[in-house]
């Protein structure tokens, strides 16, 4: 498979080229265009090789996430008989990434950050825990796993943190770290900088691993939007 | 006339380089600066699109400003330099004689008289989509202003393409389209995300934009507080 990421840092699009047999899975709505010989395919995203109570929880988290707000929790994957070109592209502004996958080395993703994945990447949702929910900066996770290539989309532009002991980060700056960092959210410092500081929540990870963030966030964004709206 | 554009990927300018007499008719609020002699005025479609009905139909249809300036150079030496709302590319489509452009409605930025704009009805098969699928038809001679969410690609059609609707900036009289579901069964459609898409057939130029103002408005638009009734 033949991939090409063009447009960036501020608009970019993946372009991907099928070959026989290649598939590339990608959130539900990313399609741009595609050559009529590509196929597409609608799935639960709760992971290709996952039982009964995984396909369940997802249900669940997807009706959740439904009343929550948030993304979809389907996926599409194109295949495509001869060879065929799909374009896939994010729905904020912002950069793209390539990032390849081997086993046993696993990303976590916030979950609006996933655009596709290809090869033998698995991906599951999973929640960062209660405390994630606070705030709007509820940090949705995607666990991707197995060997392939994955591609992330950021907003704004992506910069790669290697992390060797601790490290701080904003939740809505996160768009994915290593499976290998533990990780923590809180607020930053006491009561009163989680009011006033301006910052809510934080991540803190810790141990050896790489994190990417995001140059923009979107609570930010939508923070400033919201007064200036029309009561 | 020359215009020039300025910022593309992220936010684009155009300047509009007027000599004496000549005009561009820009969609309203488009415009950020202008020298002091040019003339403004304001109408609803006059020349560009056939009187009041013509402004009427494109408002309501084609998804584009009922009222459109007009600029005239009173003297030479003059320029206007105009923006879009949304973040984005910028290019001008320079249209020939006998040939057509058929514009999504919210790309089209500016054209001068020579460029006529109308609204192309596209019966029934427009109103399933729930996209606005009307389109603005230019013909005549002259350059074309369009505008995109995020970046603009040009993609010389020959044969066939599908196209999510909210990524379609215009394309050229010689390609056909149809509106279609993405994948084969209507709940692969309704869950794929992509609804109906159009299916693009021809020879021709087709122009696409790498973000869907729709899908950005949706996922800003539900984080935001309700609006109160």
């Amino acid at each position: 498979m033949n991939t090409i990421i063009e447009h960036g840092p501020s608009f970019a699009w993946l372009r991907a080229k099928l070959q026989p047999g290649e598939e590339i899975q990608a959130e539900a709505g990313a399609m741009v265009s595609m050559e009529p010989q590509v196929e597409i395919s609608t799935h639960l995203n709760s992971g290709k090789k996952s039982g009964i109570f995984s396909i369940i929880w997802t249900f669940l988290v997807a009706v959740s996430r439904k009343f929550l707000g948030g993304e979809t929790v389907f996926v599409n994957r194109f295949t495509s008989s001869t060879s065929g070109e799909v374009i896939l592209a994010p729905k904020l502004s912002g950069q793209i990434m390539a990032r390849s996958l081997r086993p046993n080395a696993g990303l976590l993703v916030q979950a609006g950050s996933y655009l596709a994945s290809s090869g033998q990447v698995d991906t599951k949702l999973r929640f960062g825990g209660l405390r994630t929910l606070f705030g709007g900066e509820g940090l949705v996770l995607l666990h991707c796993e197995g060997e392939g290539d994955l591609f992330l989309n950021a907003y704004g532009g992506i910069t790669e943190i290697p992390i060797n002991g601790e490290f701080t980060i904003d939740t809505g700056h996160i768009v994915a770290f290593d499976d290998a960092l533990d990780f923590q959210v809180k607020g930053i410092g006491g009561l009163k900088s989680l009011f006033f500081s301006g910052e809510g929540l934080v991540c803190n990870f810790k141990g050896q691993g790489n994190v990417y963030i995001q140059s923009r966030n979107l609570s930010a964004l939508i923070g400033w939007l919201s007064p200036l709206l029309p009561r | 006339m020359k215009i020039e554009i300025q910022y593309n990927t992220a936010h684009s300018l155009a300047t509009v380089h007027l000599e004496a007499g000549e005009a561009i008719r820009a969609e309203a609020a488009a415009m950020v600066s202008m020298t002091e002699n040019i003339d403004v005025s304001t109408t609803a479609g006059h020349g560009a699109g056939g009187g009041l009905f013509g402004g009427l139909k494109r408002a309501a249809l084609g998804g584009e400003s009922f009222f459109q300036n007009l600029f005239r150079a009173v003297s030479s030496g003059a320029h206007v330099s105009l923006a879009p709302r949304l973040c984005g590319s910028m290019l001008v489509h320079d249209l020939q004689q006998g040939e057509e452009l058929l514009i999504q409605g919210s790309s089209y930025v500016a054209a001068p008289d020579s460029v006529q704009l109308n609204t192309k009805f596209q019966g029934f098969k427009g109103f399933i989509s729930g996209e606005s699928l009307f389109f603005l038809k230019a013909s005549g001679q002259g350059p074309v202003l369009l505008n995109a969410f995020g970046a603009l690609q040009e993609v010389q059609l020959d044969g066939e393409l599908i196209v999510d609707t909210g990524h379609l900036v215009a394309f050229t009289e010689g390609v056909q389209y149809k509106v279609t579901k993405a994948s084969a069964g209507w709940v692969g459609a309704f869950l794929s995300g992509e609804g109906l898409v159009l299916r693009l057939e021809g020879r021709g130029k087709v122009y696409l934009q790498s973000r869907n103002p729709q899908e950005f408005g949706q996922s800003v638009g539900r984080l935001l507080p309700a609006r109160k009734a």
